[in-house]
Parts: structure tokens; sequence; C-alpha cells
């Protein structure tokens, strides 16, 4: 793999970021709750023949800080910000996974002049299952589909950031009403679902696309959630396409 | 025989039948109408396996569950016109109205009927006959096995004419065992004839639908012929004369022959599923004229002529409610949902078939619309890789110029021509749609009349 890792510190903490540095603009990856850009890896690589890639650490997962308390939505979300903005890059576009795409629509509506574009991988939390119990119920329908060799690499990063931290990113997730926040979104908004994603139903994923001013849903056929570890050169190249579209 | 049993449920016209009935009643159309929505989990479980069957057995469930559905031959002298009329108006809530329409089946028409809270009266049926030993590429042989059933068909109901029909391409798996008999009544049954009384006001309005597409036939008997092909992806001279894409699909399915053997044409009779027969035409004017009602005429010359009208009518509509107006729901031979459509403010998009010819049609469409953010497909599988088929990379070309999301809704794309579980998943994805508006009363007819009109030069009274 030819992902090299850079950290650097924002707001006094320490981002640890993995890079993949491609010809063309640059897109930076966010990933899900509890978990790391460790499952984020391959896609990084995929991407990184084409774009600048990066993924990032948010603070208290895989390799970056561990701030004593979780961070709030908002809070991780100006981390990002904040880290856009020191490493001088140029309006990137945004990918989240999961729990990601909320953090980077957050910052798409609080700060739009840092980012270009954005892709949703498996937006959550569909306001339909906004509660622990549903959501429990969807994410082990989910699983089955997932590959199995991502479960070490999920107890790695669960290990990493501590149980509370990780519950306490689940009650961010429920709490955060991103269905108000997708109509602020100004920017081009590629959602992309999983055909088999339990945590995004297909009325979910088309109702999150008709919210967004400028969205636009891609179904990945066969695939679960985790689209970007499952198929991690499918979704570059429907990113790839995206982002030459939106740049013409 | 109970007119039910005669009748075959998974047929273009009783397709619409359930779906506009069912509409006037307040109610949607979970199963194509044939189930209740409760079963549609279980349908759509069990169906999903049939998806996963091997290619044979599919095929062979396919074909089971049409001759299930088939009348024994021996059994087709008890059919009687009224019987079958009686059962059509029976699907109807009693209720008196300023419209109703008559005559060809037509997806669009349903929804010109559900936009105005009218009925709409069949002129045809298909009737299916069990038939053994007759391979599905035989035509000739088809029509000598059935020449009897047709006789005591005829025989029995001085008011139809039958138009059999021998489609060796679209229909081939239901072919295999039984044939089909589509009847037109050239008299208008009195079961009818009450239930328009009874629906029409003094100085209401009679559509009658008259569809012009014609095919060539062979006559066996005064109020009998025999139609080659059916509309659909092969041309009229690809039956009767074959032609490379024949001899590949014939090939393709194991055909001993590379063409089909028509007996010789005689003339052309209007299209078994589709035309109008117009000797219906004088007992309605004696009736509109009897009752003071207004004949009007709503001709066209092939089915899909009436898809845009009507889906311009819908957009028209929403726009003047100040709502979106950005979906387009394309619709595929029976998958019709006009209750949805209307909740979900989808403009309404009525194909024939799967076929590229009706590919090309809703292309030519969207070539000529403002941009819909979004485009659902009810596509409807068939189990046949019949010549003329759209592909789905065609299909996923069309979805792909929605601004926002383009899907098949309930269709598996992998499945597809023998995607069985979408019949049962069609509505449920549908039913799912996230926003949804409240559903506007009926249109006047008089506004419906004044679009059609600027749009249909042959929307005329009856002279």
């Amino acid at each position: 793999m030819r992902v090299n890792r850079r950290d650097l510190v924002v707001d006094g903490l320490t981002v640890a970021g993995h890079r993949r540095r491609g010809p063309g603009g640059a897109v930076v990856c966010v990933h899900g709750a509890g978990v790391s850009s460790r499952e984020l890896l391959p896609f990084v690589d995929a991407l990184g023949e084409r774009h600048d890639t990066w993924a990032l650490d948010l603070p208290g997962f895989g390799a970056s800080t561990k701030p004593s308390r979780p961070l709030t939505l908002p809070t991780l979300a100006d981390v990002v910000a904040a880290w856009v903005t020191e490493t001088g890059l140029e309006r990137p576009c945004l990918l989240g996974g999961s729990f990601g795409c909320q953090v980077v629509v957050d910052i798409a509506v609080r700060h739009p002049e840092l980012v270009s574009a954005l892709v949703l991988a498996g937006p959550t939390v569909d306001p339909h299952s906004r509660s622990p119990v549903r959501l429990a119920g969807q994410w082990l329908r989910n699983s089955v589909r997932e590959d199995p060799r991502m479960v070490p690499l999920n107890v790695a990063d669960y290990r990493d950031a501590g149980l509370r931290r990780v519950l306490g990113t689940f009650g961010e997730s429920i709490r955060d009403r991103i269905e108000d926040k997708l109509p602020l979104v100004t920017v081009p908004t590629l959602v992309v679902r999983g055909e088999y994603d339990r945590l995004v139903p297909q009325p979910w994923a088309e109702e999150a696309t008709r919210l967004l001013p400028r969205g636009r849903l891609v179904i990945m056929e066969g695939l679960p959630h985790m689209t970007p570890y499952r198929d991690p050169r499918g979704l570059a190249r429907i990113v790839t396409d995206f982002l030459a579209e939106v740049r013409t | 025989m109970k007119p039910g049993k005669v009748v075959a449920s998974f047929d273009s016209a009783t397709g619409m039948l359930r779906a506009l009935s069912r509409f006037l009643h307040g109610r949607d159309v979970p199963l194509i109408g044939q189930g209740p929505a409760w079963a549609e989990p279980w349908a759509s479980a069990v169906l999903g396996l049939a998806n996963r069957l091997p290619r044979p057995l599919q095929e062979k469930a396919y074909a089971a569950s049409g001759w299930a559905e088939a009348v024994p031959p021996n059994r087709v002298g008890d059919i009687r016109s009224d019987d079958l009329a009686r059962w059509v108006t029976g699907h109807y809530p009693r209720r008196r109205g300023q419209v109703a329409f008559v005559g060809s089946s037509n997806g669009a028409l349903v929804h010109l009927a559900a936009a105005v809270a009218a009925p709409w009266l069949p002129q045809t049926l298909l009737i299916p006959v069990r038939r053994r030993g007759v391979h599905p590429d035989e035509p000739r042989r088809d029509l000598l096995a059935t020449q009897e059933a047709g006789n005591a068909l005829t025989s029995a109901n001085p008011d139809l004419v039958l138009h059999q029909m021998h489609d060796a391409n679209q229909d081939r798996l239901m072919i295999a065992g039984m044939t089909y008999f589509r009847v037109k009544w050239r008299r208008l049954p009195e079961a009818y004839r009450r239930f328009l009384e009874a629906s029409l006001e003094p100085g209401a309005t009679l559509v009658v639908v008259e569809c012009g597409l014609r095919r060539p036939v062979t006559r066996v008997g005064p109020r009998h012929v025999f139609q080659h092909g059916a509309l659909g992806g092969a041309t009229p001279r690809e039956y009767e004369e074959g032609g490379p894409r024949v001899a590949d699909y014939l090939r393709r399915y194991g055909s001993p022959h590379r063409g089909w053997d028509y007996p010789p044409v005689d003339e052309e009779s209007p299209e078994a599923e589709w035309g109008f027969e117009p000797s219906l035409l004088p007992d309605l004017r004696e009736l509109a004229a009897r009752n003071g009602w207004r004949l009007l005429r709503l001709r066209f010359t092939e089915p899909e002529e009436l898809s845009p009208v009507v889906a311009d009518l819908y957009r028209d509509r929403y726009r003047r409610r100040d709502l979106p107006a950005d979906r387009l729901l394309a619709e595929c031979f029976l998958l019709l949902e006009p209750w949805w459509t209307l909740r979900s403010g989808s403009v309404p998009y009525w194909m024939v078939f799967n076929t590229e010819p009706s590919l090309a049609s809703l292309t030519g469409y969207l070539d000529r619309s403002d941009p819909f953010a979004e485009i659902r497909l009810l596509l409807f599988s068939h189990g046949v890789e019949s010549v003329g088929l759209a592909s789905i990379e065609q299909w996923r070309q069309v979805l792909a110029r929605a601004e926002k999301v383009g899907v098949f809704t309930g269709g598996d794309p992998r499945a597809h021509p023998r995607d069985f579980a979408g019949l049962a998943r069609a509505h449920r994805e549908l039913s799912r749609i996230r926003t949804t508006y409240p559903i506007p009363p009926p249109l006047p007819w008089p506004d419906a009349e004044a679009f059609l009109t600027a749009r249909l030069g042959s929307l005329q009274d009856d002279e």
C-alpha cells in the first residue's frame, strides 16, 4: 500500500492523517462512529491513484490524540475544518463514511468556504431509526453482509477508542439531525448507498438526496454499509467520475 | 364457470381494471391487486427465492403459474360474455359522475381516469385456454389444436369477436401450455349499459377510447381471427418473414425452427390486446343519444401515444398546486399504481412493455421535457430474453438522466427479465417513498378535456 502517515497538531490535538498523493484535487475522508481510518486505507490507496487522498483519524480515535472526554459532533467538525485550513488544501472534497457523513455535512453547513463537494457514503442516521435499539438491530442485520476481514480492524479501533468514547460517538450520531442540515448544503453532493445497507434504507437514501439542493444518489449493487471497505476500487471510480463532472 | 377464473388475472386489461377500480375505492395496488398488503413480505420472500432458482426451473414455474389459471378447452363453451361484463362492472364503486370511459386498454388512460375519478370499461379481455402438445414456435398447429374451442366460444357468445393471439417471442413461456383467446365486445353488454346508466348523470360525457393499432391476421371464421405475433420488441415483418434477430432468438432457446410459419395473412384487424373494434360504436351512440350524454371519441394510433399527454397533464396539475412536479414514475405493462402516483406527486409515464420501442418512447419524452429530479422505473419481467428486449444497461442510461435519484423501484436488475419478485416488491418500495402529498380532489372533466384537446387533435365529438 502506498499510503503514508502525516500527523498535524490542530487546536492542541494531534490529528493523524493517512495520505496517498495522487495528481488530482484533494479528497479528505472522515471515518464512522467508534472506528478509525483503518477501514478506509484500501480506499485511500485506490482513490490516491487519481486524487490527493487523505483519511483522518478523528480526535479520540485511531492514532490521534485522545481527549479526556468524548468530543461533540460540532467540535469534531471544527477540528476537521481547522485541519483543512492548516494544511492549506484548496477547497477539498470531503468524503464521510457512515457517521463521518454527519461530520462532513456539519462542516459544509458551517464552513462552506472550505469545501468544494461532498461524498456521503452510507449517511447515518435515518430519522425513522433514531433509537439505540433500532440502530443496533439494523447494525446486526447489516453485519452479516460485511467482509469478515473487517472484524479485527473494528476490534482494534474499539480498543483504541475505549467503550466510553465509542458509546459517546454513537450517542452523538443519534442526537445529530442530519436531515435538518442537508437542505443547507450548497456544494454538489454524491450520496452512495450499498444495495444491502441495513443502516441506510433505500427510502432514507432517496430522501437524503432529495433534501440536498445539489444531491445525486448512486447505488452500489450487492454491497452492505461499508462500501469503501468492500469495494474500494469501485467507489474510487464513482468518486473520480463525480469529481470530474463537478469540476467541469 | 366463475368469470374471475375465466379471465386471466395476469393480463393488461385485468391489471388495469384492478388498478383503476381500487383507486376509485381509495385503495392502492399491493401485489398487482392480487393480494393484501400484509402478504407482501411473504410473497416477496417466496418470489425472491424463485429469482434464485436455476433458469429451467424458473421458466417451468412461470409457465405453470400461467397454465394453472387457464381454462380447460372443454369448459370454453360454458363461458358467457354477460357474466364477464357483470364481473367487470362489479369492480367499481357505485356513484354518479360526469364522465366514464369505455374501449381500449391503456395504462396512461388509467391515470387519466384516476385523475378525473371516472371508471373505464374494457372492450377486451384475455381468456387463456389450455392446450397440449404444441411447440411454441409452431403457430399453425396452435390454431389447429384450438379451433374447436374457438368455435365453442364464438357460438355461445354472439356478441364477442375472438382475436386469438400467438406471440412466440414475448409469450414463449406462457404459450407452451395454453393459447391466448382475446375477446372483444362488438355489442354493448347489458351489464355495461346498466352500469353506465347508473354512473353517468344527464349531460355527462361518455368517452370511447379507440386505439387504432392494427395487425396482420388470418381469418378463421366470421368472428374469429388469428393474430400473428403481438406489439412489442419484434416488428410485424419479423413475425412473418423472420430475420437475423428472430433466428438468433430461436437458436438461443434451442428451437428446431429459425422462423415462424404463420398461416397466410388474409387482412389486418384491430390489434388483439390494445386495438379498438369499431363495431361497438353504434350501440354506444344509441345509448348516449337515449340518455342525453355527449359521446366523445379519444382516438390514437398506438397505445403509447397517450402516455406523454397524460404525463404532462399530471405535471401541469402538480405545478398548479405548487408541488415540485419533478418526480417521474415510469410504469411498464400492468405494473400500475395510480394511488401512489398521486400520493408521491409523481408524473406517470406508461410503457406498453419492457422493449426497445417502449424505451425509445420514454427517452423521447425525457428529451422533450424539463428535467426530472427523480426517475423511478417499474420494470415488468416476462421471463423471456425476447427479440427487442431493452437491456438493463439501456434502462440504467435512462435512470442516469435523473438529476438526483434514478432507481429501479422493486426491481432486481440482475434478475431481469426473470425477476418475479418485482411483482411483489414494486408496490412495496413505492409505498415507502418518504416525501408525500395529499391526494387532490378529482380534476373536473372539462379541465382535463381542454388539456387533452389542446394536445390531441383526435379528441372529438362523435358526428
